[in-house]
């Protein structure tokens, strides 16, 4: 499957010449090092205790007891703490609604017409939001940067590595897939029906998808027709003209761009996968999902992932019917072939993503689940890695992987567990002993001249 | 009904009635008293609706809950929601929180909707009472907060009107200054006032047109009677402010108008943090929010409770408003984590608003004390943890909320149509 994609990458990329906004990300410098008798969360549901873990030449190269290394390995003795894969978010706005929230860099929704497929959130992101460097103290490697929900197709979401630079290009996570922001329910209805133009009902919304894949079946249809004909026919004639929307939507409907949804209720969940099925591509992610549970075994037919709060609701009304087992009713349906993800779509909560899975696991056994805390360590791990299309490279602590790791000081699942050091493709991008920490610009002498902001 | 049944239901009737009259003991549990002593494992009994006796040894009960290797607090007292004047943030019209009308004296009380779902879901979260706050006003200081007991009571058990609230900071379009000066405006016109001149509401509408005030602002006869409690009868105000200079600002305004002055944000409190100290002003802050949020929050930390603790400043906590409340102890977990005391921020929980905000006999752990009471499954600074019993005014509460019902119908009987299931 993943060579299909690439495939039909290469073609594409072909007709539009060469793909723009590339990933330029260079890592830090590259560090070998042990981790010594630590207590691991592997991503893949494995608990392992009192293990080393080996990090070379950026990757993971070892897993086990007692390993052996060589002079030029740093050891870092890990006795009582705990070490999982980098958190990765799926559902952020940093950099698109940065900090501080003022409207000369409110970036996050095209609110202009309820179909921008042909936006990218990586053109609004500002480098310089402070709040990067607080995911990173929350053990944060990797996240998923989307358009807002105003409309009903928002535009592509991107995934970076969570090392600020000072281009967006530096920042974007190599060879990760491009993703498309879509949004139900009430967002889109209130955005547009404001303003008497279509959509202004639930109704409304599905006709605007559908006439969009309309369209872009047709589009598909005139670029498969110019690509299968001979390169002397192509020289005859002329490719048809590029559309910004429809790029977007074909790469959709080829498979390569992966559709996140913003979609709270469970008949439009189940709505969302009929117009999926009609238009035959595929949704990735319904994200927030408040009612996933009541239709957690269809999400779990068609493999698509829940990316969910634990226990956020009540602000409006398609999110009032929160319960605390939303989680683990996705994670646990159809015997457990589901797929769960715990969600921030906030600068506080991307913070804790262990606390929040926490929760959702706490809940989730309260409500008769046996879920263990390696499996929901899966929530924020391996499951987003997966769903942004970056699972290959990162998202577990598997021998070949990237070596994006967190060290803490306790067990991940409480509260009281701080995050000791990260490292993002075997180099330390955090360490609390040393007081190692990036800062952006926007930190830089804004309080006090000789100081970064929250420095004392 | 045949004969056994009613001998079983009369018994129930009688039953329950001797318990509500006996005594109920908490035995062998780990307790946090609210009052920043350190735990100890203890017996309380519960008479009636109040805490008759806490001891470390044997106490006898009638009914007796063995509670080995859990922990008792009180219950928390938020300082800062909308519960019960708002349903669903989004819909205006489930909205009880705002008035055009009202500037100063706006009051909630008579909204509050002890049938509301954000009750019992308090409660099974451990919230046992709570101070209901109005939505900012036009005015810079107005609109007036009161205090509810959530035991789903459809006659209101709370406290009226007992605290005023206000905002200070960068809003767009005026200057701080401005809004300064209002405040030193209003309360000079109140400061001016004799109770003897107040009689009615005639008398009040001739002051308001008399004072320079009515130049700068509309105001009713309940805006001025609010304000006229505020500097007479030393009402509790909660202002909103964040920035350093705005902190120190308000401090002048307290000392000159000697006002019963709390903070609310106060995100850049770790600036001012020792004047604060010294003026013993009482803040209410966000322990887990540390996102510059606006150029007033620039340096918001996720220590700044542990530094305010450490000078011996009284702190409460707040959180997202009513809904989301609940993750009010996943923030004093976070201030722990990050230095606070564990018993610092059980107070902050329990006893300061009792303290600050004078609501009687609760938020402790102590004989004479009303019977507000959790038992937590786990540490209730896990984010984690629920509460395993919950009592309001002595009585043990049901903690069942729409979340359970909802999580039941669909883990449970799951071969009926869901339209069919309990």
């Amino acid at each position: 499957m993943a060579k299909l994609i690439k495939y039909y990458f290469l073609i594409f990329a072909c007709f539009i010449q060469a793909e723009p906004f590339q990933s330029t990300y260079e890592p830090l410098p590259s560090e070998n090092i042990l981790i010594r008798n630590a207590n691991i969360y592997d991503g893949e549901g494995n608990e392992f205790i009192e293990t080393d873990l080996l990090i070379q030449n950026r990757k993971i190269v070892a897993i086990g007891k007692d390993l052996p290394s060589t002079n030029d390995f740093k050891v870092i003795e890990a006795s009582d703490k705990w070490v999982t894969p980098g958190i990765i978010d799926i559902h952020s706005h940093m950099g698109v609604y940065p900090a501080p929230g003022v409207s000369t860099s409110s970036d996050g929704n095209e609110a202009t017409s309820p179909v921008t497929a042909d936006v990218w959130a990586e053109h609004s992101i500002w480098v310089q939001d402070p709040q990067y460097a607080l995911a990173l103290k929350g053990g944060v490697t990797a996240f998923h940067i989307l358009p807002g929900s105003a409309n009903l197709i928002g535009g592509r979401g991107v995934t970076v590595k969570n090392l600020q630079r000072n281009t967006i290009n530096s920042m974007k996570f190599p060879d990760a897939p491009h993703s498309l922001k879509m949004a139900c329910g009430e967002n889109p209805k209130r955005v547009y029906g404001n303003r008497q133009q279509a959509p202004s009902t639930r109704m409304g919304n599905a006709a605007g998808y559908r006439k969009s894949w309309i369209q872009a079946e047709a589009y598909l249809n005139r670029l498969n027709e110019y690509e299968s004909k001979s390169d002397d026919a192509k020289e005859m004639g002329y490719a048809p003209q590029r559309d910004l929307e429809m790029e977007t939507l074909a790469g959709v409907l080829r498979g390569e761009i992966l559709v996140h949804n913003h979609c709270y209720r469970a008949e439009e969940m189940a709505t969302m996968i009929n117009i999926a099925n009609e238009f035959n591509y595929k949704i990735t992610a319904f994200h927030h999902g408040v009612e996933a549970y009541k239709i957690a075994d269809l999400l779990a037919e068609n493999n698509i992932c829940g990316a969910l709060w634990a226990d956020w609701w009540g602000f409006k009304h398609e999110a009032y019917d929160m319960v605390q087992a939303n989680i683990a009713i996705v994670d646990q349906a159809l015997g457990g072939k589901g797929c769960a993800i715990v969600h921030s779509d906030d600068a506080i909560g991307i913070q804790h993503l262990n606390q929040e899975a926490s929760k959702a696991l706490s809940a989730g056994l309260r409500a008769g689940f046996d879920i263990t805390k390696a499996r929901a360590m899966n929530w924020i791990t391996s499951n987003p890695a997966k769903a942004a299309g970056i699972y290959e490279q990162t998202g577990s602590l598997v021998v070949g992987k990237n070596a994006d790791v967190v060290i803490w000081s306790k067990n991940p699942f409480s509260v009281y567990a701080l995050v000791e050091k990260v490292f993002i493709d075997g180099a330390t991008a955090y360490d609390k002993e040393s007081d190692f920490q990036p800062a952006s610009d926007f930190d830089v002498g804004i309080i006090s001249p000789n100081k970064n902001r929250i420095k004392e | 009904m045949n004969f056994s049944k009613k001998v079983i239901f009369i018994f129930l009737i009688f039953f329950n009635g001797v318990i509500n009259s006996e005594s109920t003991l908490i035995q062998n549990v780990t307790i946090y008293d609210g009052k920043n002593n350190d735990a100890f494992i203890g017996n309380v009994l519960i008479e009636d609706n109040k805490i008759s006796r806490v001891s470390t040894s044997n106490l006898r009960g009638d009914l007796v809950i063995d509670a080995t290797g859990k922990i008792l607090t009180p219950g928390i007292i938020p300082t800062d929601t909308d519960i019960g004047i708002v349903e669903i943030g989004a819909l205006s019209v489930t909205r009880d929180d705002s008035s055009d009308l009202y500037q100063i004296g706006f009051s909630i009380y008579d909204a509050f909707n002890p049938n509301s779902v954000l009750i019992p879901w308090n409660r099974s979260n451990g919230i046992t009472s709570t101070l209901t706050l109005p939505q900012n006003t036009d005015s810079p200081i107005g609109g007036l907060g009161s205090f509810f007991v959530l035991d789903s009571n459809i006659k209101i058990s709370g406290s009226k009107d007992i605290v005023m609230i206000g905002r200070v900071g960068g809003s767009g379009g005026k200057s701080r200054a401005e809004t300064f000066s209002i405040i030193e405006d209003l309360l000079e016109f109140a400061s001016s006032l004799g109770s003897r001149d107040m009689e009615t509401y005639k008398e009040i509408a001739e002051l308001i047109d008399d004072s320079p005030i009515a130049e700068t602002m509309e105001l009713h006869p309940r805006d001025l009677q609010a304000l006229y409690k505020l500097v007479n009868d030393d009402l509790p105000l909660i202002i909103d402010a964040n920035r350093a200079s705005d902190l120190l600002k308000l401090i002048e305004i307290k000392r000159k108008y000697d006002l019963n002055l709390i903070i609310m944000g106060a995100q850049e409190a770790g600036l001012v943090a020792n004047q604060i100290a010294e003026n013993d002003i009482p803040l209410i802050i966000n322990p887990i929010n540390n996102i510059p949020e606006s150029f007033d929050e620039l340096a918001a930390n996720i220590e700044l409770a542990a530094k305010l603790e450490k000078l011996g400043i009284t702190i409460m906590f707040n959180a997202p408003r009513s809904h989301n409340f609940h993750l009010v102890r996943q923030g004093a977990g976070v201030a722990v984590a990050n230095g606070m005391s564990y018993a610092g921020a059980i107070k902050a929980l329990t006893l300061s608003p009792v303290e600050v905000f004078n609501l009687g006999d609760r938020g402790q752990i102590a004989q004479g004390k009303i019977a507000d009471l959790i038992i937590w499954d786990a540490d209730p600074l896990e984010p984690s943890s629920m509460p395993e019993k919950v009592f309001i005014n002595g009585k043990d509460v049901d903690l069942t909320s729409r979340m359970t019902r909802l999580t039941d119908r669909y883990t449970k009987n799951k071969e009926k149509p869901n339209g069919y299931r309990n």
